[in-house]
């Protein structure tokens, strides 16, 4: 599968729990036990640190540029905040379009382009994102003038309640710059880190099939 | 044209819209993120909000609110829950910030100072039964006992065993299922201290948004808008505002300024809802010839604080000596809400697992014992068509495996075996008298169609557009929809299957009504007989020889200045319901990991009339594909001993994705009735036919969803040692 990468430095997810100084409760293979003991340390590190005088917690807005869908766009925002809550948040008119689901790079509901590469905005510092060239699907098309994809979303009926359609039309766009021939098992791949609740996979395979190109002789 | 007539839907290709495949009018705007959710409204000045959840299943609770309220940027911290909380994660209280990111930092250090006393609490039902647990609920841990009998169903299985049938003794289990609704509970309170606000909520009724909030806010009714233009998934758990609404709408009224309440993750999964899980146990024979002659079955409904949803035994086949017995067991979880057919899955999946047991017990083919089970006469002969219909498409008739599952397991040479399984469903559907709608036309021609109901994906607002279309001649696109408004006529909630069966007929009772105004005005236009005027493609207006006519836009503008505004309400005769299904699915299972992959789903509904066929389909598919996700993956889990939630995140929590869908195939049937609703019935079966289909391929019967690797490579070593 395409990876979804979530910030150019892996050591990023840590540094941004860090930042964000929100309680992070590692299960995974500990026992029910220790988590229990890992999540009650936490919140108290929490209590002691969080907040208080000495806060490991970096402060302050600085202003950057981000450079979305062509644009460049001036933005105050915190070493914590993510690039989805500078898009959906901080930025003035606020851009929408990418959603908000898990916070936790599980669904791909926010994914974006960073440099053409689908990323989850949820998991990339706003600080971070600066420098980079940002694609959001306000950027893909609009009613009136939807990009291929788009249209063939809604020609397929690729979409119920649509919260998860931004992302799928992201992850499937750059996937389709990456490989406009793509296949089916392909195109799968490329959106296996999203999530839609409403089932509508099916015509969300056939929307993306239907703008590939496929290869000479294929199909 | 008199309206007090019965009106009828035109059939087939008398059509020139509707029961075609429609495109959702608002698909251009959730393809290109224009379309405004509840989650992305931004009023000026707005509060950003979180809840702090109670990390143990109960506690007597000290909140220092102090401690979020030194985090600078927050605004407001409030008390949420009593002194004592009752479930795990329980919101105990909400904090407020001028950004998300203050908030969540004011929620963290509230969190990190509460204070817990822990409270003996029960989790899982082996806890909450036991002689000396704490009492959950003042009624006890098990409420609402309830037995039906009907005949003697032991002195059945006595003579049925006599005869040479066949018992099975089973438990079979499922666990609580969350909705998971991708857009969270909350909603967006647009109020800044003065005398109106709008209230933007992902809910699955606009007009509970009034519910509430007007007295939350000190505000008149007539001065509250509710807005759901657009919501992100509900699937039954969005009734009401909830504690949400009654936070958010707190915290504006404290502030005078808006607040966006919109729950975390984390809290969605502890706290908003989910489809309760069962445990029932049976013991059920069938005759040597497959007949099921007695079935004795004892549940517990695991609803948490709430009763949870069960039918009771048997599910849709008919059993003469019936003896059932359910019980909710409560825990300290939250409680369960409606899902998409609250009850029928779960009954669904045991009852059609017994089916499967005594046909292989009796040697007896899969679709020849639901033939012979299900109920006779008209009904009962609509689900054996269906059956029929699903068996030939997915192909069971060249499958070997008919009437004795594979043996393919017992030999370790084969690393896949393929297997078959079936379900069928039933559900009410249908509508009610509740969708006031108005059509208004200008002179310039412009038709706008207005009704307060809300769209959850489901289409609704294309239906809007489409009915009325249809009656004059229109395309979809002429009809300007708008829903999802209070100031707008009443809808009723989106539950049950209702919407459409409640809201076609009142749209096309107030199409009806403005043709027919329409037909006079152009009849004195054109100095003809009403009678000898009808519509055509286009809008149009014409005398049968087409020797007069006017087109739409020459229409219009007869009119006053006024323009002209038709009321609808709901007509019966428009509608039916009972709702009948049938599904197939075919599964490859790995005998050396364990993982099962559906290959295949097939789905055969009777859903009365189809106004959209494409997003009928889009339904259908929906719903097996969160049967599929229920089947393989979906689980709450919480350690009994400690009281923690293991699984409160999509990473943990797993939804089927992508790589996980299997070819689908819907079939809906010629029905001659009216409208009823798709929405719930395709949910029902298809568990509990990938569950049948993993039996059918290797042997092993999995009688504890969801159907993980680990327990598929128990069964198949119990196999290999038996």
């Amino acid at each position: 599968m395409t990876g979804k990468r979530d910030t150019k430095d892996p050591g990023s997810l840590s540094r941004r729990d860090f930042l964000r100084g929100g309680a992070l409760v590692g299960i995974g293979a500990a026992t029910a036990q220790h988590a229990r003991a890992a999540a009650n340390a936490n919140r108290q590190a929490t209590a002691t640190s969080g907040s208080a005088a000495g806060s490991p917690v970096l402060r302050g807005r600085t202003r950057i540029e981000l450079e979305i869908n062509g644009t460049k766009r001036a933005v105050q925002v915190e070493p914590r905040t993510s690039l989805l809550e500078a898009l959906r948040v901080h930025i003035t008119p606020p851009l929408t379009g990418t959603k908000l689901v898990c916070d936790g790079g599980n669904c791909g509901a926010c994914t974006v382009l960073i440099d053409g590469e689908p990323a989850a905005a949820c998991m990339t510092l706003a600080l971070d994102a600066a420098g980079h060239k940002l694609r959001t699907i306000e950027g893909e098309g609009t009613p009136a003038d939807m990009s291929p994809l788009q249209a063939s979303f809604c020609e397929h009926d690729g979409m119920m309640c649509g919260f998860c359609t931004s992302g799928f039309i992201m992850s499937l766009t750059a996937a389709l710059e990456a490989n406009p021939a793509a296949n089916e098992d392909e195109l799968r791949a490329a959106c296996s880190g999203n999530l839609c609740r409403c089932g509508t996979y099916p015509q969300v395979f056939e929307a993306a099939l239907a703008v590939a190109q496929p290869k000479r002789g294929e199909r | 044209m008199s309206t007090s007539e019965k009106l009828t839907w035109k059939r087939g290709d008398a059509n020139r819209v509707l029961g075609k495949n429609i495109k959702r009018v608002d698909g251009p705007a959730k393809a290109t993120g224009t379309a405004l959710y509840g989650h992305d409204m931004r009023p000026a000045n707005l509060v950003f909000a979180r809840f702090v959840p109670c990390p143990v299943p109960s506690a007597e609770v000290t909140v220092d609110l102090q401690a979020a309220l030194a985090v600078p940027g927050v605004v407001d911290a409030v008390r949420v829950s009593g002194d004592k909380t009752l479930f795990l994660g329980e919101p105990v209280a909400a904090v407020a910030a001028e950004t998300p990111e203050a908030a969540r930092e004011g929620a963290a250090a509230l969190l990190a100072a509460l204070k817990l006393v822990e409270l003996p609490a029960c989790v899982d039902s082996a806890q909450a039964l036991k002689p000396d647990a704490p009492n959950v609920s003042r009624r006890g841990n098990a409420t609402r006992e309830r037995t039906k009998t009907d005949g003697d169903p032991e002195a059945a299985i006595e003579a049925t065993l006599a005869d040479g049938g066949a018992l099975v003794e089973a438990r079979y289990t499922v666990p609580v299922q969350h909705h998971a609704c991708l857009e969270t509970h909350g909603m967006t309170v647009e109020y800044s201290g003065g005398e109106t606000a709008i209230i933007h909520g992902s809910i699955q009724g606009t007009f509970s948004l009034l519910d509430g909030p007007p007295e939350a806010l000190g505000l008149k009714d007539a001065d509250v808008e509710g807005n759901v233009q657009h919501m992100g998934g509900g699937f039954g758990s969005k009734f009401g505002v909830g504690v949400e609404g009654r936070v958010a709408c707190e915290l504006a009224k404290r502030l005078g300024r808006p607040v966006h309440l919109f729950m975390d993750r984390e809290t969605e999964f502890h706290a908003a809802g989910n489809r309760s899980g069962n445990e029932v146990t049976v013991r059920a024979a069938a005759t040597k010839d497959g007949r099921i002659t007695a079935l004795i079955s004892d549940s517990n409904k695991l609803g948490g604080l709430s009763g949870g949803s069960y039918p009771g035994l048997p599910y849709v086949y008919e059993v003469a000596a019936v003896k059932g017995t359910t019980r909710s067991v409560h825990t300290n979880t939250d409680g369960n809400r409606a899902m998409r057919a609250p009850g029928h899955p779960q009954a669904s999946f045991g009852m059609e697992a017994l089916v499967d047991e005594l046909a292989y017990a009796t040697g007896t083919d899969l679709i020849e014992m639901r033939k012979l089970n299900l109920p006779e006469g008209e009904w009962g002969d609509v689900w054996r068509q269906q059956l029929e219909r699903a068996a030939k498409e997915i192909g069971w008739f060249e499958h070997e495996l008919r009437s004795a599952p594979g043996s393919a397991a017992l030999s370790l040479d084969r690393e896949e075996a393929i297997g078959i399984g079936f379900g069928v469903s039933v559900w009410g559907g249908g509508g009610y008298k509740s969708n006031e709608v108005q059509i208004s036309l200008d002179r310039k021609g412009s038709l706008v169609a207005a009704v307060g109901t809300q769209d959850l994906g489901t289409g609704s607002r294309t239906l809007v557009a489409a009915v009325v279309a249809e009656e004059f001649g229109l395309e979809v696109d002429d009809v300007a929809a708008r829903i999802g408004s209070t100031k707008l006529g009443r809808g009723n909630m989106s539950g049950g299957s209702t919407t459409t069966a409640s809201l076609a007929p009142a749209l096309k009772d107030a199409a009806v009504k403005m043709k027919a105004a329409l037909i006079d005005v152009a009849a004195a236009a054109l100095g003809e007989k009403p009678e000898a005027l009808s519509f055509f493609a286009g809008g149009s207006v014409a005398t049968s020889d087409g020797s007069k006519s006017l087109s739409w836009t020459e229409l219009a503008g007869q009119l006053s200045a006024a323009g002209l505004t038709a009321n609808g309400t709901w007509r019966e005769e428009l509608q039916a319901s009972g709702a009948h299904g049938a599904q197939a699915a075919k599964v490859s299972v790995d005998l050396v990991t364990g993982r099962v992959r559906v290959l295949e789903m097939v789905a055969c509904h009777d859903a009365g009339l189809i106004l959209n066929a494409l997003a009928a389909k889009s339904q259908v598919q929906g719903a097996m594909v969160q049967a599929l996700s229920y089947a393989l993956f979906e689980e709450r889990l919480i350690d009994a001993d400690l009281g923690l939630r293991l699984n409160p995140n999509f990473e943990t929590y797993k939804l089927a994705g992508s790589l996980q869908i299997p070819t689908m195939k819907v079939f809906f049937d010629d029905d001659p009735r009216g409208v009823i609703g798709i929405g719930e019935p395709p949910a029902i079966p298809g568990a509990a036919a990938i569950a049948n289909a993993v039996h059918n391929a290797c042997g092993v019967r999995v009688r504890d969803l969801p159907l993980t690797p680990d327990k598929v490579l128990m069964g198949l070593e119990e196999l290999r040692n038996a």
